[in-house]
């Protein structure tokens, strides 16, 4: 994509979510859903069959009465960067992990529908066209032209609104920038995050806010055992939180265990 | 050489064998498959121009300011403006997908507007003594408000009904807010609002049921279902002490006697230190801003004893109007129209706000009324009016949204028609300006230009995102640079007196065994109509309840012998209406808990008693 | 004479040879004539116009792609030659204001994506490396698309004789793949696709 005798420096897009500013308002659900025309529900679509490239779960501490407490979690495509378990088994190669972003690219035009990434996903961030896509009449006016519509019968899920990656791409190179620094970008839900607690950015420029928020103390990611080594970090100063990921704090000597 | 079978196999082996060696059976393969990629029910998306437009949601009173991203003029995503003072660049998961709305499948195109027009006017031909005409505008203070109450003010015996409007909250002064149950995190006020003044206040919440505003408050207090007024007397309590307050209504002193502390805390299950620590805090850390439900006369009284009026609550202007608009009718309660004396009603609910039960509205009805709802669909009104008229949805109008109530200032900005309506549609100002004779079409701009003249305020342009007195703008662009979403501002003023606050009677006691469970609201007013893409939340994940929806304990949905997926009825002493049933067993038991949908809202509010019955 | 036994099956494979070889590439395409008899020479001659005077980028850096009808309008609103063709164009679409429906030989299907201006600007192409010398044609060329796919022949479709005759340019995912692996550029499935 760039002149070879200037190497690019490659990206590791990510994220850092704060869970104690999530108000569980569903904004970012909505406006990925327009960002990258995933169609409405159909009538037998329900929270296992349906298509949220973004979901926010609510999680508790399993207290009753006075104790409890609530919290919500959005979760999407983790972006795996140690042996990607959905690349490893598609039979298609209709996924790969980009070099320069760290961004894992589904491509449903490859996709045979055999739904093994999803089994594979531990995040269950995969979603299937169990119907072909509808819109009301005019409805599919308001398409983003950016991204392409899938069939029925593929799987998809979240490309961390590459479409959005391109633009930003064209502009830097529209306005003269040069092709060697990543650009900068936001995906629809962490532009539509009422409160900002989705923040993205580069993990790998250390000055960035998302990168040091990922660094943070209160910083933890999902599943850490798996060694997925996940691209989105959460952020909560709540104990019981950190828990329900089952992410122990670093050197508290509770060992992460392969398993 | 003979044609036997055999020969004829020869050949079609031949050929067999011949067409594997050639392009053609791989390619209909592939072709196949392509072809199967692309079969016409896929539609496309259109290809041009990328441009930004800017506008306001109109979808609810907070007016957030609004980026459009089309494609060839036709919006395709839509987002906040991060510089705006008023909405800081928050946008809900309504307002996100608002650009949906003209290709709803429930929304109307067309409708009887020359029968409903001839109706009106034959009734309002036959007037006769006290009957009237009456518009019931639902979301008051916009510009078509005012050409409705110019209008009442022309025809004979004309009223205009509004519900009260709140006083307005400057929520950047509050140190400690006490909320009995307001969603202050979930439709209301101005979101982004209110996230942003969010590090300069305490939020105690005070609720039956954890809901999205308590896990985000600094602390829960999860009270019993309905016992809002118990703790908000015991707490007045401890704070008057035997002092005496004026503007406190009659009977107030008996039914604070009624719950002293230790009453307080048995019906609320709050501890009495706890209920004393509390008190103790909303007097020494103000100012204090007390929230309930609209027209909660516990928070206004507990508001007018911690000294909120003048610090937390606010006098503001209104953004001016043209002198000859000041000949208008007042605006006037329903409960003030004496009982079956409306013989031609007019609702605007074409711009959500407060919902009126009709039972109310029904009271107040003559024999032989002709009630015309101007609505987006006939899951209103529409369900009782004669004639339902469809209008513009908000991404097709240009009109004025109110201040929200959290605005201490007016503000004066425009939804913009980025589309273009069905040829259907029916402007309720024009219909109802045409029965008084009365030439409104250009009201927004005589309205925009009054403002300009008065030479107030402040005009923030999103484009460049950048904010310049109203006087420093030319009167030509003013008006221009509202039609292009640029939002006016007025200036605080300095020297207003403190807002005087009616407090609300006290209601009587409610505990009846017809109406076993407390309603609570869970879920922001929705507008009539949502983006079919709302089923991201509402269908395809539990994350919210969807609009008319109820959600019970276990417990109480066996005793009503239902269970998830049941239609049920919702009935409350202002009437009933069809709901889908899930159970939940985070939901209190004694609760309802209730989506904010249209027809649930008309029927009632937070800490109204309901039961459910199976359809 | 006895015919031998294996006429029968050869004559069958020499046929379907022949079909497969020569009949099938031209039965698979439909020809398709351009709604507008455009000559780009008459415009880059006589007119003097470059590429990019219709086929410019905008400042997002998005490509405009074919000019829509207002381009065309701004100098033909009346008649500039003599050719019917011209006075053809300006009955059917400038007078009633109607966007010809142009079928554009390199439209590549909805899932690709690809940015004229990485290509033009940061890669230094030439239009011609991957179109061809449209820009010098008297007439446009008719439109083959393919009958089942209903895709442009330009953009899917192995060419018979394969990488012996590829040059650079072309419009097929291969040659996009070719021309960025011969260059070393890194190449991830999102990089072209969307």
């Amino acid at each position: 994509m760039t002149n070879p005798n200037k190497p690019v420096k490659a990206a590791r897009y990510g994220m850092a979510i704060d869970i104690d500013r999530c108000t569980g308002c569903g904004a970012c659900m909505v406006a990925c859903a327009v960002e990258n025309n995933v169609p409405p529900a159909h009538a037998g679509a329900n929270d296992r069959k349906g298509i949220t490239w973004i979901r926010v779960y609510k999680v508790d501490n399993g207290g009753d009465g006075d104790g409890r407490r609530s919290a919500f979690v959005p979760v999407l495509c983790q972006q795996c960067g140690n042996e990607t378990p959905c690349v490893h088994v598609c039979p298609q190669q209709a996924v790969d992990v980009d070099p320069a972003t760290g961004i894992v690219g589904q491509m449903p035009e490859r996709c045979l529908g055999c739904r093994y990434c999803m089994a594979a996903c531990p995040y269950h961030a995969r979603y299937f066209n169990w119907w072909d896509p509808a819109w009301p009449a005019g409805m599919e006016k308001t398409f983003n032209p950016d991204v392409a519509p899938r069939m029925r019968g593929v799987v998809e899920k979240c490309n961390f609104c590459h479409g959005r990656w391109h633009a930003a791409r064209q502009q830097a190179t529209a306005e003269g920038k040069p092709d060697t620094e990543p650009v900068a970008y936001l995906p629809a839900c962490a532009e539509a995050c009422p409160t900002q607690a989705i923040s993205f950015g580069d993990l790998n420029d250390e000055a960035g806010v998302t990168a040091a928020a990922a660094r943070g103390r209160d910083s933890f990611r999902l599943l850490e055992k798996l060694d997925t080594d996940p691209k989105i970090h959460y952020i909560s100063k709540r104990e019981w939180v950190r828990r329900i990921a089952d992410a122990p704090r670093p050197g508290d000597g509770k060992e992460s265990r392969r398993g | 050489m003979t044609t036997t079978r055999r020969n004829l196999f020869k050949l079609t082996g031949g050929a067999a064998v011949g067409a594997m060696l050639t392009p053609a059976p791989w390619r209909l393969i592939t072709d196949s498959a392509l072809w199967s990629e692309n079969w016409p029910g896929i539609p496309r998306p259109r290809r041009g121009e990328v441009t930004f437009q800017f506008g306001n949601c109109s979808l609810c009173p907070a007016g957030c300011a609004v980026r459009a991203r089309c494609v060839a003029n036709q919006p395709v995503s839509l987002a906040g403006v991060a510089a705006h003072p008023l909405s800081h660049g928050a946008l809900c998961a309504f307002g996100i997908a608002g650009h949906h709305l003209p290709y709803h499948p429930g929304r109307l195109k067309s409708g009887p507007a020359a029968e409903a027009n001839q109706a009106v006017r034959a009734a309002l031909g036959q007037l006769r003594g006290a009957e009237r005409c009456a518009v019931l505008d639902l979301r008051p203070g916009r510009t078509a408000s005012w050409t409705y109450r110019r209008a009442m003010a022309a025809i004979r015996n004309g009223v205009y009904l509004a519900p009260a409007a709140p006083i307005a909250i400057n929520l950047a002064a509050a140190k400690t807010v006490f909320s009995l149950g307001a969603p202050l995190f979930d439709g209301w006020g101005t979101p982004g609002n209110v996230i942003a003044a969010r590090d300069h206040f305490r939020l105690i919440q005070a609720e039956p049921v954890e809901s999205r505003t308590a896990i985000m408050a600094d602390l829960w207090l999860p009270i019993r279902p309905g016992s809002e007024e118990a703790l908000a007397l015991g707490i007045a309590n401890l704070l008057l002490k035997e002092k005496k307050i004026a503007g406190l209504p009659a009977g107030f002193a008996d039914r604070l006697r009624e719950f002293p502390p230790t009453m307080a805390a048995m019906h609320s299950g709050i501890g009495e230190q706890q209920i004393a620590a509390l008190a103790r805090e909303l007097q020494d850390n103000g100012p204090v801003l007390v929230l309930g439900e609209n027209g909660s006369p516990y928070a206004a009284a507990l508001n007018l004893i911690l000294g909120a009026p003048g610090r937390t609550l606010v006098l503001r202007r209104e953004a001016p109007v043209p002198d000859d608009w000041k000949k208008a009718a007042p605006v006037a309660d329903l409960a003030s129209v004496p009982d079956g004396s409306i013989r031609v009603l007019l609702i605007d609910e074409s711009a959500t706000g407060e919902a009126l039960p009709w039972s109310a509205i029904q009271s107040k009805l003559a024999e032989k009324a002709v009630v015309v709802t101007f609505a987006w669909s006939k899951e209103g009104y529409g369900r009782q009016a004669a004639f339902t008229l469809p209008t513009a949805v908000y991404p097709e109008s240009l009109d004025d949204i109110p201040p929200a109530v959290d605005s201490p200032a007016a503000a004066f900005r425009l939804s913009a028609a980025w589309v273009a309506p069905p040829d259907g549609v029916v402007n309720p100002a024009d219909f109802v300006a045409g029965l008084a004779g009365l030439a409104a079409k250009d009201a927004l701009q005589e309205r925009a230009a009054a403002i300009r003249k008065s030479g107030r305020g402040s005009l923030f342009v999103p484009s460049s995102a950048t904010s310049t007195p109203a006087r420093d703008v030319k009167p030509d662009d003013f008006w221009k640079m509202l039609q292009a979403g640029a939002t006016w501002i007025d200036d605080l003023d300095a020297n207003a007196p403190a807002p005087k606050l009616d407090v609300p009677a006290l209601p009587a006691g409610t505990a009846s065994s017809a109406f076993p469970l407390v309603v609570v609201v869970t879920e922001p007013d929705t507008p009539a109509l949502v983006s079919p893409l709302l089923s991201k939340v509402y269908q395809e994940s539990n994350l919210r309840l969807a609009p008319e929806s109820v959600a019970l304990h276990p417990s109480d949905a066996r005793a009503c012998g239902l269970e998830t997926g049941s239609r049920a009825r919702l009935e409350t002493d202002c009437g009933s209406v069809a709901v889908n049933v899930t159970v939940d067993s985070d939901v209190p038991p004694g609760v309802v808990q209730v989506a904010g949908g249209p027809g649930i809202r008309k029927i009632c509010g937070a800490s109204s008693r309901a039961r459910v019955v199976r359809s | 004479m006895r015919i031998p036994g294996y006429i029968p099956f050869a004559v069958g494979a020499l046929t379907a040879l022949a079909a497969g070889w020569a009949a099938f590439p031209h039965a698979i395409y439909q020809s398709r004539r351009q709604p507008v008899d455009f000559s780009h020479k008459v415009h880059t001659t006589t007119a003097g116009q470059k590429c990019d005077d219709c086929h410019a980028f905008r400042a997002d850096g998005t490509f405009a792609g074919i000019p829509t009808l207002d381009k065309c309008a701004g100098c033909h609103a009346a008649p500039m030659g003599t050719t019917a063709a011209e006075k053809n164009f300006i009955d059917q679409y400038v007078t009633p204001n109607r966007e010809p429906q142009w079928l554009a030989y390199a439209r590549q299907p909805e899932n690709v994506y690809f940015s004229h201006i990485t290509h033009v600007k940061l890669g230094g192409m030439k239009c011609e490396t991957c179109h061809g010398s449209e820009g010098d044609t008297d007439s446009l060329r008719p439109y083959q698309q393919d009958r089942i796919s209903g895709y442009s022949r330009d953009i899917w479709g192995r060419p018979a004789a394969h990488s012996a005759f590829r040059t650079e340019g072309g419009m097929k995912m291969d040659d996009c793949v070719d021309c960025h692996r011969s260059h070393g550029l890194t190449h991830s499935c999102l990089d072209c696709h969307k």
